[in-house]
């Protein structure tokens, strides 16, 4: 059992947590569970059924997908306060690509079907949880697009 | 707004010389028009402003000791009658009183609300200063140069006959002369004083005033005595100096908010409120209610308040400064920052009251000094005459070393060269050429002491050749080229470089530059992203700067293998992590032209103001002196009008296509 307390003030500094109603950051708090993970540990398997969503609160995360004839690639990093495995919001989706720790890392994680049910029947809390999570794919979509623009191109 | 008529050219040339022992001439004239003197007389240790019968009761060979919580009245050594500066009282106890009725309200009978209207009193104020003055005129904007006027105020402003007396002795708490209403009085009197060694030099300002000279036992006062008068004014203003820088203060003081000496103040402060009571100009009051027993009768007072009381800005729920610090720095940006948005000028006259009553010697010149001071001028540095400036003109250099940076960019190490290359700026270019390569401009990367460093992409012929150059080779070059970075810029405020692949090699220089004088930055950035993590340029200086506390390091990759542990995303995406306000940014931007687009969205969608941002731009370049036409981008040469170019004077024609 966590201290909602210091889970609520972990949320307090991350983009996602800050600014969300006292009661949702509580809901959350009860939701989640503070996981650790170490440094190379694969969090997520890529092409996996999504079945939990996490708030990085500390350390680093990488997006990497399996490319063809060049193997493992890093397509993104997650830095603390960002979210992953936001794919579980939905039912029935498969992880886009792996998560794995590059350094020790600390996280708030959700079952994704707790999840799902919670957002289901606490309007208050889908009110809050789905525009962050949104902006998160968001900020990811946005920044995939300069990527496409290849900004270095020569 | 009310003031005496400024006198006219001849009223002013029209002076008098009044004995000391015939004061009370002017006295009884005064009172024989109707009106009650209130002049300087002694009380409780000080001098305070009250009525006075005769010249008895001024403060004949009194002078008053004055600094940071300290009053004292001293002996003179000659029986002047005004020769102290100011005291606890200021004039306006008597055109806005500390406790007035505004208005009554009765249920007996009908029921309603009466405001009282009586005739104001007839007073003539004796002694009144150059700084007092102007706290009167600053008054008249206050209550009478708006939508909505004080007409209490209006009768007793306009009823008050004024004697003013030039000041001929300073306290150490003084500063007019930095605040511009004295010592020297520039009318708003109806007669005015100024105390010689025998007596008075005696002007009218007014006809009021010019009628009551008119009936004095004057006599016209001899060249010396006029003389004196003047003398001892410019003495007073000598003694005082200029103590407080005011030119942009009130800007200042606006960029101040966050400043913790606000609240290293409020820890002094006790919260008194004795220096807005004996401010001249604090106008502030509350409205209280009293009532008989019945609460038949009631009446409304208005008594003067202090932004400093605790309940001052309350309302139902809350507080809206509810910290000691908030009040002080209320007060403080008031009296020199908001009040010129106010009512044009600033709401302090410089008679150094708040100072002189504060119990905790809390002294506004420092307070001021300490939270805003004077942005000392900028020195900006001139381009130095750049060597072999004709084309076809090389001087030359020899290669000390060449070092791979990535996988196809090397940094050459050039020595043995003319010593105004080592004179060059951060951003500057040269122009290099090798026997049978023609000439490209490079980034001056570093300069070393005894040479400078050029960061070479190997992409064509020439830079090919530059790159496979061994040390003790020779090369041509031209320069220091161009426009450098304006590293002033961004003195006291967020100092951000954002470089992009082979873009931090102009940002290089620079980034030292920042480094060395990091103290004149409130903080020091450097983002940086490249393609891939082998990309990076620079990585041992990376890694030194990485370490130092100097300057805050993120880098960023646009895709790497699982060995890569650092960051992966676009640039941009560092600017998610900038904690600060915006606003207070000057950012330095190099890379591919559409990095730089996007880098400089990023930056004005996070508050980033376009006149603090720098980029620099490529172009292709001939010459480097503006001959070859090549390097024209709108009007502009880039290798002379640039590289280095404010975003505002680019204008729209960055981020355009085909310019």
């Amino acid at each position: 059992m966590d201290d909602y307390a210091t889970v609520i003030a972990m949320l307090n500094h991350t983009w996602f947590g800050a600014e969300l109603a006292p009661e949702t950051q509580e809901r959350l708090a009860k939701l989640g569970v503070v996981t650790g993970f170490e440094s190379d540990e694969v969090v997520i398997h890529e092409g996996q059924p999504s079945e939990k969503m996490g708030i990085l609160v500390s350390g680093r995360l990488a997006l990497r997908t399996l490319v063809p004839g060049k193997g493992l690639v890093t397509i993104m990093s997650v830095e603390p306060g960002d979210i992953f495995g936001w794919s579980s919001v939905l039912p029935g989706m498969q992880a886009q690509s792996s998560v794995v720790a590059t350094e020790s890392c600390q996280a708030l994680v959700i079952d994704g079907a707790r999840l799902r049910a919670a957002l289901r029947e606490d309007h208050a809390l889908a009110a809050s949880v789905y525009p962050r999570v949104l902006e998160a794919v968001g900020r990811r979509l946005r920044a995939t697009r300069l990527q496409l623009l290849d900004l270095f191109g020569r | 707004m009310i003031t005496s008529p400024a006198p006219s050219q001849a009223a002013a040339a029209r002076q008098w010389f009044l004995a000391r022992g015939d004061l009370n001439s002017l006295i009884d004239a005064l009172k024989e028009s109707g009106r009650r003197v209130i002049g300087p007389t002694i009380r409780d240790g000080a001098i305070v402003y009250d009525e006075i019968a005769s010249a008895g009761d001024l403060p004949a060979g009194w002078r008053d000791e004055q600094s940071a919580g300290h009053y004292r009245l001293d002996r003179r050594t000659d029986e002047r009658l005004f020769g102290y500066t100011v005291g606890p009282t200021s004039w306006k106890r008597f055109v806005f009183p500390p406790n007035l009725t505004i208005s009554t309200a009765h249920r007996s009978g009908q029921f309603g609300f009466d405001q009282p209207n009586p005739e104001p009193p007839q007073l003539a104020f004796l002694g009144v200063r150059a700084c007092e003055l102007a706290a009167l005129a600053i008054e008249d904007r206050v209550f009478l140069g708006g939508q909505f006027q004080d007409e209490d105020f209006r009768a007793r402003r306009s009823a008050a006959f004024i004697v003013a007396v030039q000041c001929t002795t300073s306290s150490g708490t003084c500063f007019c002369t930095s605040m511009g209403t004295g010592p020297e009085v520039h009318g708003g009197y109806d007669i005015l004083l100024t105390e010689i060694d025998e007596g008075f030099v005696v002007q009218a300002g007014s006809p009021g005033g010019a009628a009551i000279v008119a009936a004095l036992p004057a006599r016209r006062p001899s060249h010396a005595e006029s003389g004196a008068a003047v003398d001892m004014v410019e003495a007073v203003r000598a003694r005082i100096g200029e103590t407080l820088p005011i030119p942009g203060l009130a800007e200042r003081l606006k960029l101040q908010l966050d400043n913790p000496r606000w609240a290293a103040v409020a820890e002094r402060c006790v919260e008194c409120g004795n220096c807005t009571m004996a401010c001249p100009t604090c106008f502030c009051t509350a409205v209280v209610e009293r009532s008989d027993m019945d609460g038949k009768l009631a009446a409304t007072d208005r008594l003067w308040d202090s932004c400093f009381d605790s309940s001052f800005a309350r309302v139902a729920g809350g507080d809206f400064r509810a910290r000691p610090q908030d009040r002080y720095r209320q007060w403080l940006t008031h009296k020199f920052s908001t009040w010129v948005d106010q009512f044009g000028t600033m709401g302090c006259v410089g008679c150094g009251r708040c100072i002189t009553w504060c119990p905790v010697h809390i002294d506004v010149r420092e307070e001021l000094m300490a939270i805003a001071p004077p942005v000392p001028p900028v020195e900006r540095p001139v381009a130095v005459e750049p060597v072999a400036a004709s084309p076809g003109s090389f001087s030359i250099a020899r290669v000390a070393g060449v070092k791979a940076e990535t996988e196809d960019t090397y940094t050459v190490s050039l020595s043995d060269m003319d010593p105004a290359f080592l004179r060059g700026r951060p951003g500057q270019f040269v122009m290099i050429a090798l026997p049978a390569f023609p000439a490209v401009p490079i980034s001056i990367s570093r300069f070393r002491s005894n040479g400078i460093d050029l960061t070479i992409r190997a992409v064509g012929p020439t830079s090919t050749a530059l790159t496979n150059l061994h040390p003790g080779s020779k090369g041509g070059v031209r320069g220091p080229l161009g426009t450098f970075w304006p590293i002033e810029d961004a003195y006291g405020r967020h100092a951000v470089v954002v470089a992009g692949g082979v873009g931090l090699s102009p940002l290089h220089g620079l980034v030292d530059a920042l480094v060395a004088n990091r103290d004149r930055f409130e903080t020091v950035s450097l983002f940086y992203g490249t393609r891939t993590p082998e990309d990076r340029l620079f990585q041992d200086d990376l890694a030194r700067w990485a370490a130092s506390s100097a300057i805050d390091v993120a880098v960023t990759v646009d895709r790497a293998g699982p060995e890569w542990k650092g960051r992966v995303g676009v640039v941009t995406t560092l600017f998610d992590k900038i904690p600060w306000d915006c606003s207070k940014v000057t950012a330095f931007v190099v890379g591919p032209e559409r990095m730089m687009q996007a880098s400089v969205q990023g930056l004005i969608s996070k508050g980033v103001p376009p006149d603090r941002i720098v980029i620099s731009m490529e172009r292709h370049m001939e010459c480097g002196i503006g001959l070859c036409g090549h390097c024209q981008m709108a009007g502009r040469f880039v290798c002379k009008d640039g590289p280095v170019f404010r975003l505002n004077d680019l204008g729209e024609m960055f981020n355009r296509e085909g310019i």
